[in-house]
């Protein structure tokens, strides 16, 4: 039997999704010189391409949250995308180079890396993949309604809580230590 | 049966909603309280020369091949604003319009020194990059090592008799200004400032 999940909250985890990878994209281009200033602290790319990559990535992300709202399998797209941020954060981690920019926040919060990045980012991937299985054949009735709406705001919030007391973890650290 | 269900789900979906609208406000909050009570000055850290010693001398080329001396009583009678960057640091790229801004105001008083360390062929590309050729620009590991410089940017004021009148690990403008304001007062750093007027810890 093929693995299939729930429609309504499949609907949900898209929607989550959506958002997640809007708003992200959203941030980079508000502030586009500070997500190149980041993309550039990861040292993972040559200088001359950083402009070029930090374009391509905002697009990769307004693609597959486009794509989100019509296809369940653009999920694999979106855990692609999470997975290589994880990626970029894990090879400089091991670099021992935690002090650099996270970019993950948005401009607003400069964001040391950290390993609790990875494990948010890790649920992410889950879920994006959980996303992207198909649909039960299920009538949707009003009650999923409520529950898809619901589920999402409450992974807005939610997401919104961890990463607050993400960025707030170092902030703490220099308070002991200081 | 279904209705009861139906009624104590829409209730729970309610409630889980609100707490989860409560726990965000009150992590919002926690973040605020620690951007109040956390130090307005420079960070001060521990090794290197402490405030009030004599800062190490230092006779150096800097990267456009100028003799810049460090230490000792200066011969203009000016202070010396002591700045570590680098051209991998985000935040000292940031810094550099400050720390220009401020040498301006301060030049009566204060010369401002940029010091580095690595590969002197990147810090002349990043010299260029921000016209910093106005300014001496020494890459030195040793100097480094003498004021025990850790995290960057990292900026030490030393008078011009040459004692180290204050230091830390500046990120704003506020901090660069917290190292002259720190002279000017006489204390070691911010921290000590508010410890010795009865701030509230």
């Amino acid at each position: 039997m093929e693995v299939s999940l729930d429609p309504a909250l499949g609907l949900a985890l898209r929607g989550g999704l959506v958002l997640l990878l809007g708003s992200a994209a959203w941030h980079k281009l508000r502030d586009l010189a500070a997500f190149r200033a980041a993309l550039a602290g990861y040292r993972l790319l040559p200088e001359r391409a950083i402009a070029l990559a930090a374009i391509l990535f905002v697009a990769a992300e307004l693609v597959t949250a486009g794509a989100l709202l019509f296809s369940a399998s653009a999920g694999y797209a979106a855990a692609a995308l999470l997975a290589l941020y994880s990626l970029a954060i894990g090879v400089n981690l091991a670099r021992g180079r935690r002090e650099i920019d996270c970019g993950c926040f948005g401009p607003a919060a400069r964001q040391p890396l950290s390993p609790a990045l990875l494990v948010r980012n890790a649920a992410l991937v889950a879920l994006a993949l959980l996303a992207a299985l198909p649909a039960q054949p299920r009538p949707l009735v009003w009650v999923d309604g409520l529950t898809i709406a619901a589920a999402i705001g409450l992974g807005v919030l939610l997401h919104g809580s961890v990463n607050t007391l993400l960025a707030n973890a170092p902030r703490l650290r220099a308070l002991r230590g200081a | 049966m279904e209705q009861a269900l139906l009624v104590s789900n829409v209730l729970l979906w309610i409630a889980v909603l609100a707490l989860g609208a409560i726990v965000f406000a009150l992590v919002r909050q926690i973040g605020v309280l620690y951007e109040r009570v956390a130090p307005a000055g420079a960070l001060m850290l521990a090794g290197g020369p402490k405030v009030g010693e004599a800062a190490p001398h230092f006779a150096l080329d800097d990267v456009l091949g100028r003799a810049v001396a460090l230490g000792g009583a200066d011969a203009e009678g000016r202070s010396t604003l002591l700045l570590w960057v680098s051209p991998t640091c985000p935040v000292c790229k940031t810094l550099l319009p400050v720390a220009k801004s401020l040498a301006a105001r301060e030049a009566r008083r204060a010369r401002l020194v940029f010091a580095s360390d690595g590969n002197a062929e990147d810090h002349l590309a990043f010299v260029r990059a921000h016209a910093l050729d106005a300014y001496p620009y020494v890459v030195s590991t040793d100097l480094g090592l003498a004021h025990q410089v850790g995290k960057l940017p990292h900026a030490v004021l030393i008078d011009a008799a040459g004692i180290v009148r204050a230091k830390g690990l500046v990120n704003s403008r506020e901090h660069l200004e917290s190292l002259f304001e720190a002279m000017d007062q006489g204390v070691a750093s911010i921290q000590e400032f508010v410890a010795r007027s009865g701030g509230s810890r």
